[in-house]
């Protein structure tokens, strides 16, 4: 103790090789004896199916070129799967265990700026899988060098391999960082990656394509023909000419540059969730302000890819199907097609409306302690962009730019060639803001109001039961549909599909249907229309009580001396 | 050890906490708590289960946001300037956790590179200093989760000394201490403020507390109940009185009786073979009653001056306080 406390000295967060935090977890997680085991194992695994593949190839009597491409993909599955999964586990796991363990108030303390941090944990906890990955690169470059892969091929294969394999390790730190108990983390991240990752990529069939370049398959499905056998990969590549290119509004990119784009910005997005959470454990994961950004972000995207698919028709799923099964010459979307992909478009936009509000919403706790710091140092309203103040402004402007790129995307649809004769007039675009200002500021309003459980007590009995209710109804007899449509209509996540088979000329309901559709949507816009400025008000109101409440001279109110100085600590906004 | 800034003349504080309030939900853990902890000064905290302790440490280091208040260490604010902050501090939390994949060595060593301790030599040597100063150099290869109870505190002792902080915050360090090491911590204690160290301790040991401190604080239900030093923090607490056992060859009845009518003296009673009197006055006044004791013909083998322990007296604050 006779010396001083040593200078202070910065961690780089790119100077990963430096890092504490990696260096720590490369001591723990790469010892010979855990190691070995998991190394031997992985090499015997990926010996085996390079020697398969490769004998196959030989026994066909294929050349040494083809032969050698044929272990190729068998070794690049094993890849991914000890990158995406055993990796992503590893990463929600290991953080989870920390907390478990009580060391990361360690971490916290220990002076490193929040984005070393996570650099260090992003490369550390993983670090064990990223060597068994490298364990397998030596058989993967004799098949590249043997299959004589050209580089323009492997590059963009691997660089979309590694940053998917971040992304993904990224979702499970925030899910690890987030979710308290250590198998619940475990099995969310998994979960999440799953649905981020394979299920949301499914959307782009429906005309959302921007969710396909959050994987790795354009790249791969771009670069295959280059690492098949000769023969196979010659005939894909032709077939590969008839698929569109990447389009961006009126840009022009490779899949590799739009994938690397698409996956950097939700990258950034989840890095700076972690970094808030590392700065102050308290705080949302995203500031108002970015999650308002990034909600358009999204959207721009979203239309940035979907609009130039539409006058080829290449963002209709049915031209997919035509195409491969090569028995509609004359193909045509269907009206119905577009009625669809227009719903899909809302509810994707609805449920990004929901999650981005859930960030930003404060709780009640939150919200009181925020009130108590606001007057404590003597100010009258709390600042917008605290995340004890109130999201409900900020779902609102993400509602009018989420209803602005959905009328965008159904104009674009209904007004294309496909579709002669057809408009899409300006009061659509005041309906669905109806729709998204009702659905969006009313689950809002109930989850800042009322808290998590209520709100998703709420979800459960008016956005799935009535859902599943009106289903089971139409499945018994056709005669109910039209109760059915009812019952569906008074869930928030019918809306945009009844919005748009009410409102588009294009929309073509069946008989049985085509009262109650319009009827029931009209109605329980209406319903929502009149609930939500209710939920608002019951909301200030709330928010007014509190202030009160808090309020130095209000009764009952613990005394709160007068600061002399700077005595209350600053209201902190961070972004 | 207090400084004095030389420009104003005033005492320096290590820990300087101003009108700190903490709050979950409708619950107050602390409130409107006031303390200056002086430099180099073994400082206690005292309180019971729930009085707030925790989340008072847990604010000073930096690990939670208050609901309002401010929190000064070294004359830099907590909030304002975290990473300088978490540079001069030395944090060791209640039970001591440690890494279960870590040899006792690593642990440290992974803490002296985050803290930037020199090179791998220099951070060696560093470890181990730290190691010897808490008798754990056998140890260094060990395991973290195969250690005892006491050894993993030292080892989260060791690891909290690394950096040299110049204010420690140690919650419970010496729970699960056998008696040996708790003296040999109490040593280590008084060695780190020799050099200019600031511990601000908690415990619920709180004789020892009293014993090893220099100051200490009383807290509960959130709220500063007194400071200073033990007699300060008695005095405050209203606990001035003293009990006395008088220890006498026979007459313990006619004793018993010819105490209640002296002055100072009250509710006399016999305990086995002793009489036991609660006392008000002064030593003069203690020194003349017991010359009167033995004028008046009774045999005194023993006469003792017995204080509430500061467990008795939060005993009783804490039941106050439940009470109201």
């Amino acid at each position: 103790m006779n010396a001083p406390t040593p200078p202070a000295i910065r961690h780089s967060a790119w100077n990963i090789w430096l890092n504490p935090i990696f260096r720590r977890y490369c001591q723990s997680r790469l010892r010979i004896r855990d190691l070995g085991i998991t190394l031997l194992l992985t090499i015997l695994v990926a010996g085996f199916l390079f020697a398969m593949a490769t004998s196959f190839g030989a026994r066909r009597s294929m050349d040494a070129v083809d032969a050698a491409r044929n272990g190729i993909i068998p070794l690049l599955v094993l890849q991914a799967l000890i990158l995406f999964v055993l990796g992503t586990a590893q990463v929600a796991g290991g953080m989870t265990a920390e907390r478990d363990e009580g060391v990361i108030d360690y971490q916290r303390l220990i002076p490193m700026s929040p984005l070393a941090k996570v650099m260090g944990y992003l490369f550390g906890l993983p670090v064990r899988e990223y060597v068994l990955f490298l364990a397998t690169m030596p058989l993967s470059i004799w098949c590249l060098w043997q299959g004589r892969v050209t580089w323009n091929i492997w590059l963009p294969i691997y660089g979309v391999l590694f940053s998917s394999t971040l992304l993904y390790h990224l979702t499970g730190l925030i899910t690890g960082t987030v979710v308290r108990n250590r198998r619940w983390a475990f099995l969310t991240s998994i979960a999440l990656v799953f649905s981020l990752y394979t299920v949301i990529p499914q959307m782009a069939n429906f005309g959302l394509v921007f969710f396909k370049y959050l994987t790795i398959t354009p790249v791969f499905t771009e670069c295959l023909p280059g690492i098949l056998p000769k023969t196979a990969g010659s005939a894909l590549k032709a077939a590969q000419h008839l698929l569109p290119t990447v389009k961006f509004f009126n840009l022009d990119f490779s899949e590799a540059v739009f994938t690397l784009f698409s996956q950097s910005g939700l990258a950034l997005t989840f890095v700076v969730m972690l970094c808030r959470k590392w700065r102050r454990q308290e705080s949302h994961l995203l500031g108002k302000l970015w999650a308002t950004g990034f909600f358009l972000w999204i959207q721009i995207l979203l239309l940035g890819n979907a609009i130039p698919l539409i006058e080829p028709g290449s963002l209709f799923p049915s031209q997919g199907f035509a195409w491969m099964s090569r028995i509609v010459p004359d193909w045509a979307p269907a009206k119905s097609e577009a009625v669809l992909m227009s719903g899909i478009y809302g509810l994707v936009t609805l449920g990004l409306l929901w999650v981005l509000s859930g960030i930003i919403t404060a709780s009640g706790d939150h919200q009181l302690k925020g009130w108590r710091r606001v007057r404590k140092q003597g100010l009258s309203a709390m600042p917008t962009l605290a995340d004890a103040a109130t999201g409900f402004f900020f779902t609102a402007t993400m509602a009018v730019a989420g209803a602005l790129g959905w009328y965008w995307f159904t104009r674009a649809l209904v007004e294309s060639s496909w579709f002669p004769g057809h408009r899409a007039p300006w009061h659509i675009l005041g309906v669905f803001l109806a729709v998204l200002l009702a659905a969006g500021l009313g689950f809002q309003a109930l989850l800042e109001r009322k808290g998590g459980r209520a709100t998703g007590l709420a979800v459960i009995l008016v956005g799935v039961f009535p859902l599943m209710a009106g289903a089971v109804l139409g499945m018994i007899s056709e005669r109910l549909y039209p109760i059915g449509a009812w019952l569906v209509g008074m869930s928030p996540l019918s809306m945009p599909f009844f919005a748009a088979a009410t409102i588009l000329s294009i929309s073509e309901l069946p008989a049985t249907l085509a009262r109650a559709v319009p009827r029931s949507f009209c109605f329980w816009l209406a319903v929502w229309c009149v609930s939500t400025p209710w939920l608002g008000w019951k909301l200030w109101e709330k928010r007014s009580t509190l202030a009160a409440r808090c309020h130095p001279d209000a009764p009952n109110q613990p005394s709160i001396p007068p600061s002399k100085t700077k005595s209350a600590g600053p209201v902190r906004v961070t972004f | 050890m207090t400084t004095s800034d030389p420009l104003s003349g005033h005492t320096r504080s290590a820990i300087d906490i101003r009108c700190l309030r903490v709050d979950y939900g409708e619950f107050t853990a602390v409130d409107d708590f006031t303390l200056s902890v002086p430099q180099g000064e073994i400082f206690g905290l005292v309180g019971p289960n729930g009085a707030g302790k925790t989340s008072l440490f847990k604010v000073i280091t930096s690990l939670m946001e208050p609901t309002y208040g401010e929190v000064l260490l070294d004359g830099v604010d907590v909030f304002e300037d975290t990473e300088s902050v978490r540079r001069i501090i030395g944090y060791m939390p209640d039970l001591a956790p440690v890494p279960t994949d870590l040899r006792v060595w690593e642990f440290l060593d992974f803490h002296a590179a985050a803290y930037g301790l020199g090179s791998g030599a220099q951070r060696r040597s560093r470890v181990e200093e730290c190691l010897a100063e808490v008798d754990l150099t056998p140890q260094r290869n060990s395991w973290c989760k195969a250690l005892s109870r006491g050894q993993t505190q030292r080892a989260v002792l060791a690891k909290t000394m690394l950096h040299r902080p110049r204010v420690l915050i140690l919650d419970e360090p010496a729970s699960g201490l056998d008696p040996l090491a708790r003296r040999d911590l109490r040593n280590a204690l008084r060695a780190l403020t020799r050099a200019g160290a600031t511990v601000f301790v908690s415990s619920h040991i709180l004789g020892e507390l009293a014993e090893m401190c220099s100051s200490l604080c009383v807290m509960n239900c959130g709220q500063l109940l007194a400071s200073g030093t033990a007699d300060q923090v008695r005095h405050q607490l209203g606990n001035t009185g003293r009990t006395i056992v008088a220890s006498l060859l026979g007459r313990h009845e006619e004793a018993v009786a010819w105490l209640t009518g002296q002055s100072w003296v009250h509710d006399p009673r016999m305990n086995g073979g002793h009489v036991l009197f609660g006392f008000d006055g002064g030593d003069d006044a203690q020194a003349n009653l017991m010359e009167s004791l033995i004028g008046n013909g009774f045999r005194l083998r023993a006469f003792e001056e017995k204080r509430s322990s500061f467990e008795e007296i939060l005993v009783e604050v804490a039941e106050t306080n439940r009470q109201t």
